[in-house]
């Protein structure tokens, strides 16, 4: 067998790569989105200023399996939990949310209580966020 | 005008679970021939041919009508590891508020004719939610596909100007291929001079249509002035109503059927030969296809993936 090998761990997942509100720095997200890509999975980027109605619109269209939001605007405490109210409105309240940016340590726990799985920031290897996304999905 | 809402999420989760469907499932569903739904669209032609913008205008300009209008847009998927950055979308943010239209990205996956792997039955799916119609983007693959000429009604083909797409459109036999033939970006140098080429081309080569009698309309596009979207969809509406006259309906669905099939076999010879080990290329070519083969005609083993 030459399949299934730590390559493509998101191989068949579908993953929503999407930058809400207004910072207009998408080079992080787009690096996650080929890392992902390059693990297997299907990347749906959104491209920039996406408001949290739009992000919860296109996941539901998609069926994605997961969402990665990137913010570099610091309104991440008020951007997350307007996303994930509308992810549960949609039916999609079981879908892992991950955040990435610029993310202060003493946020990190508000985040995860309003129901994000994990947080990412810039210092974190992508091998490490690749792995956590595809630990969570398995 | 359709009468209940789309329902979004389950069409969104039943087409993500097609997607990695094993289609032995479809098999062993005993799914026939397709029923008549939705009217099926094509823009095909080569990477960077403005088939996402020129889509989303499109489509704009056709939900006035208030129809329930589908996009599946299908990016490459890695050949290596089965990844996809899916971006089309990014070129339609203008039709996301609209609740009668519907985007979709997807991934070829295994397939190679510029469609994706159980595109049959996704678009009996869109079929099942009422859409009135479905537009299909595929692969920029340069080449009109075959997987495309069965599977939908009207095939545009979306080229540039100066870009080599001549030559392209030469060895495809655009005008067998392609219902009508879009010259984009005509604002372009050489756009004009590309019209004309295309139209002596199209002259040379035979129509689509089994009895010749549609003449494959040649026109340029571009994004400056929606006069031209509104011509394209303006052809379309008569391509449209050209083979709805043709009563051909069941013609096609044997195609279609037929066009399903080898996908199918495709699909599992790819799955089979993946699936071999370095050894299994010792023997003599004969014995690798019988093999191979056998594994086919056996269900069980393909199911189970066992190739020992």
């Amino acid at each position: 067998m030459n399949m299934n090998t730590s390559e493509n761990v998101l191989k068949g997942t579908r993953i929503l790569v999407g930058k809400p509100g207004l910072d207009g720095h998408d080079i992080g997200a787009k690096i996650i989105a080929l890392a992902l890509r390059n693990a297997g999975a299907e990347v749906i980027y959104t491209g920039l200023r996406r408001s949290p109605e739009q992000i919860a619109r296109v996941a539901v269209d998609e069926g994605v399996n997961a969402i990665g939001l990137s913010i570099l605007s610091g309104s991440h405490k008020e951007l997350v939990p307007d996303v994930m109210e509308r992810l549960r409105a949609a039916g999609l309240g079981g879908v892992a949310v991950f955040v990435g940016g610029t993310i202060p340590l003493e946020d990190q726990p508000y985040l995860k209580e309003v129901g994000v799985t994990d947080i990412f920031t810039a210092d974190m290897p992508l091998a490490d966020v690749v792995s956590s996304i595809a630990r969570t999905l398995a | 005008m359709s009468l209940e809402p789309l329902n979004r999420y389950a069409l969104g989760q039943k087409l993500t679970q097609l997607a990695s469907a094993d289609p032995l499932t479809f098999v062993q569903d005993g799914a026939g021939l397709d029923h008549s739904g939705a009217r099926r669209v094509a823009l095909t032609g080569a990477p960077g041919a403005g088939k996402s913008s020129l889509l989303a205008q499109l489509v704009g300009l056709r939900s006035q009508t208030g129809n329930r209008l589908g996009i599946l847009a299908i990016d490459p998927s890695s050949p290596k590891n089965g990844g996809a950055i899916l971006g089309d979308r990014i070129r339609m943010d203008d039709l996301e508020e609209n609740d009668n239209i519907y985007i979709r990205s997807l991934g070829s996956r295994t397939a190679g004719d510029g469609l994706a792997d159980n595109l049959y039955e996704m678009m009996n799916t869109m079929d099942e939610h009422h859409f009135d119609e479905v537009f299909v983007e595929t692969v920029g693959v340069g080449q009109v596909g075959y997987g495309a000429r069965e599977l939908v009604d009207t095939v545009v083909l979306v080229v540039i100007p100066e870009s080599g797409d001549m030559v392209q459109a030469m060895k495809s036999g655009i005008s067998e291929m392609a219902d009508i033939i879009v010259v984009n970006k005509a604002d372009l140098p050489g756009a004009r001079k590309m019209l004309n080429d295309i139209n002596h081309i199209a002259s040379v080569n035979p129509s689509c249509s089994d009895d010749n009698s549609w003449v494959t309309p040649v026109m340029l596009v571009s994004n400056k002035s929606p006069d031209y979207v509104a011509e394209l969809s303006r052809n379309i509406d008569a391509h449209q109503a050209f083979i709805a006259g043709q009563q051909t309906g069941r013609a096609r669905k044997v195609a279609r059927a037929r066009y399903r099939l080898q996908q199918v076999v495709d699909q599992q010879l790819a799955k089979l030969i993946s699936q071999t080990s370095d050894e299994f290329f010792a023997a003599p070519l004969n014995r690798q296809v019988s093999t191979i083969l056998a594994q086919l005609h056996d269900f069980q083993t393909i199911q189970t993936g066992d190739t020992s």
